[in-house]
């Protein structure tokens, strides 16, 4: 399975902002299973600045400015991923989850026993800007985590129940919410339904992170696929040792498989915002549009061609 | 009689001294006798006795205010806009802390390691991470704490990660000394400690010539290499900036301070830029690479990108060039980190693994609740604990266990608990005490000592001295802020073993003078903005107390009311007072106006700094821009200034005590202020924008005062009084007087306050002096042609050139029927071609001005963060 994801954003301004600096993450970064095959970003007006890196979480950063005066910024990131064999996921459990909890715990980095991989899972088990771990998330976690019980099926009772006791509700929350906004509300989007998965599962002292990326909407039976109706997409992952990161959908309650992209994970949100900036203005308002097409395309990479498609390479970082 | 002086001397050194019991005393040991540092201090400190010693204390307390050492209380949101809060007087009790040479090498040996120790432990947590690998370092005690900034990973200067940092020591009373805290993030305080320095040297002159102690100048020597060192590699002559958060940050003054000792530019972060992978100083119109720079903002507000996003303080990008290299933040963005007292307890280990050494100076006893034993035994110990925050933030909290109620206690239970990792206890220290010197003597009172290091090579140099802070209680000196008490400071001197030789901070005793880089540095186009105020907010108010001078002499002089020419030119003058500070010019409509009211007009108008066109208003205004360009100026200034806030906007400000010669003690200020402009500032491209306001605003000023007085006729008596007040106010009075020796007429004062070239005060003196400035300041383009100022300053000079006196005095034959109404004097005739000469100059003046402003003023727009773009806020069903 392959996709071409094209993501466009535009921010429109009233009055003109002298510059932009801003930092994307909206290229998917490779990982078991998925493959960045090709990736383009076009920014209008053309940066001064633009550059990739990695960050701490290994996600890709691209650093850009914008010097010269404008009134709309557009962002258009073109990417063709290969998806496949994502769902490597044991089928039955392999540990139990005190016993993950546990290992997690004391995991060390070196001597007999040494597990790198779990010892740098214990920063995913932590406070972060947006997960603040309580007593009232190990409550509400509970009824999912029963003694003894495999850690992947604890994980995929919590996420159905989650889907189950919350409503899918644009608006009922903002990209700043907390997770006490979300139990308040018992309504939420997608961002918000992970952030609530990571916060019991921390409160129980397992690792968990915030994956951003990609989901594919497949129209109903019979019904054309209409353009720019795909969303960006957020999930949470778990750790289990031994075994890995498991990826998880509490929103659409399910594991994440093949028609899913992932572009970036970490703490919470805040580490891995598909946009961020600093503009210099004296407007206080703007414009905003974001459209995203997950399009399935054949797996030898072949792209159909799209009138829409940029051709415009002039600022834009490539993969080789 | 006789017998009393063998009495002192019974009661020991320093006039009846007592020390606390069961506390070490840094002066008096055991036996009651001076410990050997002190010996010398004490005698000396006896043969002043305390009166004289209060003399002493008062003289240091001046030299302090004089020289403008203030601290600012600290804000409540570090992040937001600055606003003006009352600056606190710097503290200083002027009797010297003494270390003996042997105990201060000891000290030395065990802070220099602690540094090179915390500079090790840095580089590895932004590094490699090899110590959360092997288990030295428990990973939640450096990912959960706020200071650890991932943003900040893998990014290395030159040299030491860490070319800065101060180590606060206390002595317990055993007589042991302690490492308490250890300061990485902007280690503070150094400046203040050189201050104390000066201070203390000039207030116990002899004291200081016959105590040998060790310089602290070569300390700011060596932090100037370091600085060069941590330099990108291949920048040999690097540009070194100081950032500050502005002038209303807590530590403002030391930060200009430092800026002008070491000879770098002082910014804040809207004056830096950053493009093309490299972070730029907004000079005068022009952008000037920056290669070093001397943070003084807290990590997490530098870059409002990727760090606070409300961040005022910052520069965006800051960050992705320190990644790129071509700029070293010092110290690096995140060193913060360090000072997260969880590490304590590890520090022996570390030493031994990273250094293979043990550690020489231990750590007061701490223990980091992130660990279960360790939160077992803080629960369990509570009441006899320091308990604090890992981390600085604004919600940081020191509680000392035992003065908790049983309810308080609970509850940072239960916080503890919540948040283990986030929460240390710490064993109280009795701390030691040194001879405070109070209003009742000399008292013991407890003291905590900052040391400073940096980096040199591979080690690290130490500040023979130290910043000292006491206080009556143990409580007091460990919780320094919002305890209800003011800081109060004290310098430390470290014995030298043998005389040193004499070097100041310029000299190098040992080595050829090396030649410093002498490119002129060009002021930040925001300096040069303030600058420009600061010329012409100082006219301004001196203008306008010439004015007021005026206005109170004629009030005395006719207060009876008994001579018509005399209310008649008071009328007039008022109205002029009016018109220049912006008033409404209502004071001649409403005959009946009681005197009082008048006098509360013009009071508002000297006192009132909320009054907008007074002259309260424009000398805080002036105070203002002068903050702003601290480094720029020189020492003395703050000496005029504290004068000035004396006068009109200290507490006493508007007392009526004062009014008796204010005017007269505050033009004395402002003239100091010139004269101190004039004769101590280099003539640099700051100094003439500053001459550009000056003279801008004194023609304005002039222009200002003419329109508003002689552009109309009245009977010859008032006109006479009229001319002379102008000729007063417009300090020409002498000139004119040895000049025409006449009575004052129209031509010859217009002669003489418009177009004299040799008259200091006239308009035509004044574009003269513009059209250098304007000129030395121009930009222009490649052809060379004039820019729009020089332009506008040209149109003016000329129109007044041209001017033809005797026209322009034409008086209307007609009464000017709307002003004599207003003034009750039928005979009231305007001088039309005058008044419209008059206002087509200060047109000309006004769009100069403005002029001025665009063409070298950047003035960069407000920051914002971009609004964030929703992630999954659209559909999400997956319709399979």
């Amino acid at each position: 399975m392959a996709y071409r994801v094209i993501n466009r954003t535009e921010y429109r301004y009233p009055s003109t902002v002298s510059a932009s600096f801003g930092e994307l993450m909206m290229l998917p970064r490779d990982l078991p299973g998925q493959r960045c095959l090709r990736s383009a970003l076009t920014i209008e007006p053309e940066p001064g600045d633009l550059r990739e890196r990695v960050d701490f979480f290994g996600n890709r950063a691209t650093y850009f400015a914008v010097l010269d005066p404008h009134t709309r910024l557009s962002v258009i990131a073109d990417c063709l991923v290969r998806v496949r064999g994502r769902r490597a996921q044991p089928s039955s459990d392999p540990i139990g989850w005190e016993q993950a909890r546990d290992r997690v715990r004391g995991a060390r980095g070196s001597g007999p026993g040494a597990d790198l991989e779990a010892l740098d899972a214990r920063q995913f088990v932590l406070n972060s800007p947006l997960v603040t771990l309580s007593t009232q998330l190990v409550d509400y976690a509970t009824a999912s985590f029963k003694p003894e019980l495999g850690l992947l099926d604890a994980v995929r009772g919590l996420a159905s129940r989650i889907h189950r006791d919350f409503e899918y509700l644009p608006g009922a929350t903002q990209v700043t919410s907390t997770i006490e906004d979300v139990l308040r509300c018992r309504a939420g989007v997608c961002q918000d339904f992970a952030h609530l998965a990571i916060g019991c599962l921390r409160s129980l002292g397992l690792a968990a992170r915030y994956v951003s990326g990609y989901l594919e909407t497949r129209p109903p039976p019979g019904k054309p696929r209409l353009v720019g109706v795909d969303v960006s997409h957020a999930w949470f992952s778990v750790f289990l040792p031994g075994t890995g990161w498991v990826d998880m959908d509490p929103t659409n309650d399910q594991l994440v498989d093949d028609h899913y992209v992932t572009t970036a994970w970490g703490r919470d949100y805040t580490d891995v915002p598909p946009v961020k900036g600093v503009i210099f203005t004296q407007g206080d308002r703007q414009d905003l549009r974001v459209s995203v097409d997950v399009i399935p395309v054949s797996e030898d990479g072949i792209v159909p061609e799209d009138a829409e498609s940029s051709s415009d390479n002039e600022a834009s970082v490539s993969e080789p | 009689m006789s017998s009393e002086p063998a009495t002192a001397a019974a009661l020991g050194p320093v006039t009846g001294y007592r020390p606390l019991p069961a506390v070490y005393d840094e002066m008096i040991d055991g036996e009651g006798r001076a410990r050997e540092p002190w010996s010398h201090v004490g005698r000396l400190i006896d043969g002043l006795g305390v009166p004289e010693l209060a003399r002493r204390r008062g003289e240091a307390a001046r030299l302090l205010t004089n020289d403008g050492v203030q601290y600012q209380p600290s804000p409540a949101d570090p992040g937001a806009a600055s606003e003006v809060r009352a600056p606190q007087r710097w503290e200083l009790d002027p009797v010297p802390v003494m270390l003996g040479s042997g105990q201060w090498a000891e000290l030395e040996l065990g802070v220099i390691q602690r540094a090179e120790l915390l500079s090790l432990i840095l580089a590895d947590l932004y590094g490699r991470r090899l110590l959360l690998r092997s288990g030295l370092i428990p990973p939640e005690l450096v990912y959960d704490h706020p200071s650890f900034l991932r943003e900040a990973d893998q990014i290395l200067i030159p040299g030491s990660q860490l070319p800065l940092c101060a180590v606060d020591l206390a002595r317990d009373a055993g007589g042991s000394w302690w490492a308490l805290t250890d300061r990485a993030q902007t280690p503070s305080g150094f400046g203040y400690a050189l201050e104390n320095r000066v201070v203390v040297s000039r207030v116990f002159p002899s004291m200081y010539r016959n105590v040998q102690a060790h310089r602290l100048a070569p300390f700011f020597r060596t932090l100037r290499s370091a600085l060069r060192a941590a330099a990108p590699r291949g920048v040999d002559e690097p540009q070194i900036v100081v950032l500050t958060p502005g002038p209303w940050s807590e530590t403002a003054f030391e930060h200009a301070f430092l800026a002008s000792y070491l000879g770098y530019a002082l910014v804040e972060g809207a004056d830096l830029t950053v493009r093309g992978g490299r972070v730029w100083l907004r000079s005068l119109g022009q952008l000037e690479a920056v290669d070093v720079i001397l943070r003084r903002v807290d990590s997490s507000y530098c870059d409002p990108l990727e760090l606070r996003s409300e961040s005022l303080l910052g520069v965006p990008g800051l960050l992705e060039t320190c990644r790129l290299g071509t700029v070293s933040v010092v110290n690096p963005i995140g060193s913060g980190v360090l000072e997260n007292p969880s590490l304590l307890p590890l520090l022996p280990r570390l030493c031994q693994h990273m250094l293979g050494q043990s550690l020489r100076l231990p750590s007061v006893p701490t223990w980091w609740c992130g660990e279960p034993d360790d939160q077992r035994y803080v629960l369990a110990h509570l009441e006899q604990l320091v308990v604090k925050t890992t981390s600085r933030e604004p919600d940081a909290q020191t509680l000392l266990g035992w003065e908790l109620s049983a309810a308080k206690r609970d509850e940072l239970r239960r916080r503890i608990e919540a948040r283990p990792h986030s929460w240390v206890g710490q064993q109280p220290l009795e701390l030691s005490t040194v001879p405070a010197f109070t209003d009742r003597g000399l008292e013991p009172q407890h003291m905590l000592m900052r040391t400073y290091l940096v980096a040199r090579g591979e080690s690290y140099t130490a500040m023979p001295g130290a910043l000292a802070r006491i206080a009556p209680t143990t409580r007091g000196a460990l919780i320094n802020r919002g305890a209800g008490h003011r800081a109060v400071y004290k310098d430390v001197w470290v014995a030298a073993s043998e005389p040193e030789e004499l070097t100041g901070f310029w000299l190098r005793s040992d080595q050829p003078i090396e030649a410093e880089p002498a490119a002129e540095l060009l002021p930040t186009s925001r300096a040069a903005e303030n600058l420009f105020w600061f010329g012409r907010y100082a006219e301004r108010a001196e203008s306008l107390v010439r004015l007021l001078r005026v206005v109170e002499d004629r009030t005395n002089d006719f207060a009876d009311g008994m001579t018509p020419a005399g209310n008649a030119c008071l009328r007039t003058l008022r109205d002029a007072l009016a018109e220049v500070s912006g008033g409404d010019a209502t004071s001649d409509d409403d005959h009946s106006r009681v005197d009082a009211q008048l006098e509360a007009e013009l009071q508002a108008l000297i006192t009132n700094p909320a009054r907008p066109g007074g002259l309260a208003y424009a000398v805080r205004r002036l105070r203002d821009a002068a903050y702003r360009v601290r480094d720029q100026l020189s020492a003395d200034t703050w000496l005029v200034f504290s004068a000035l806030e004396r006068e009109l906007l200290g507490p006493a400000g508007g007392a009526a005590e004062q009014a008796p010669g204010r005017l007269a003690r505050v033009l004395s200020s402002l003239l100091a202020l010139g004269g101190l402009t004039a004769e101590s500032m280099t003539r640099d491209q700051g100094w003439r924008f500053m001459n550009v306001g000056r003279r801008l605003e004194r023609a304005l000023q002039m222009l200002g005062l003419l329109r508003s007085t002689v552009t109309v006729a009245h009977d010859t008596a008032t006109d006479s009084l009229v001319l002379e007040s102008v000729l007063t106010a417009a300090e020409s009075i002498i000139t004119y007087r040895r000049r025409y020796r006449s009575h004052a007429q129209l031509d010859t004062l217009l002669d003489l306050l418009l177009l004299a070239p040799d008259n200091p005060r006239s308009v035509a003196y004044q574009l003269e002096l513009l059209t250098v400035d304007v000129t030395a300041v121009a930009r222009r383009d490649a052809a060379g042609r004039l820019t729009h100022a020089e332009r506008l300053v040209l149109e003016a000079s000329t129109a007044l050139r041209l001017a033809d006196l005797c026209p322009l005095g034409r008086v209307d034959e007609l009464p000017d029927a709307a002003a004599s109404v207003a003034s009750g004097d039928g005979q009231v005739r305007s001088r039309p071609e005058l008044a419209a000469f008059l206002e087509h100059l200060t047109a000309l003046l006004k769009r100069s001005a403005d002029a001025v402003d665009a063409e070298h003023f950047a003035h960069p727009l407000p920051q914002r963060p971009l609004p964030p773009a929703d992630t999954g806020h659209g559909i999400y069903l997956r319709l399979v």
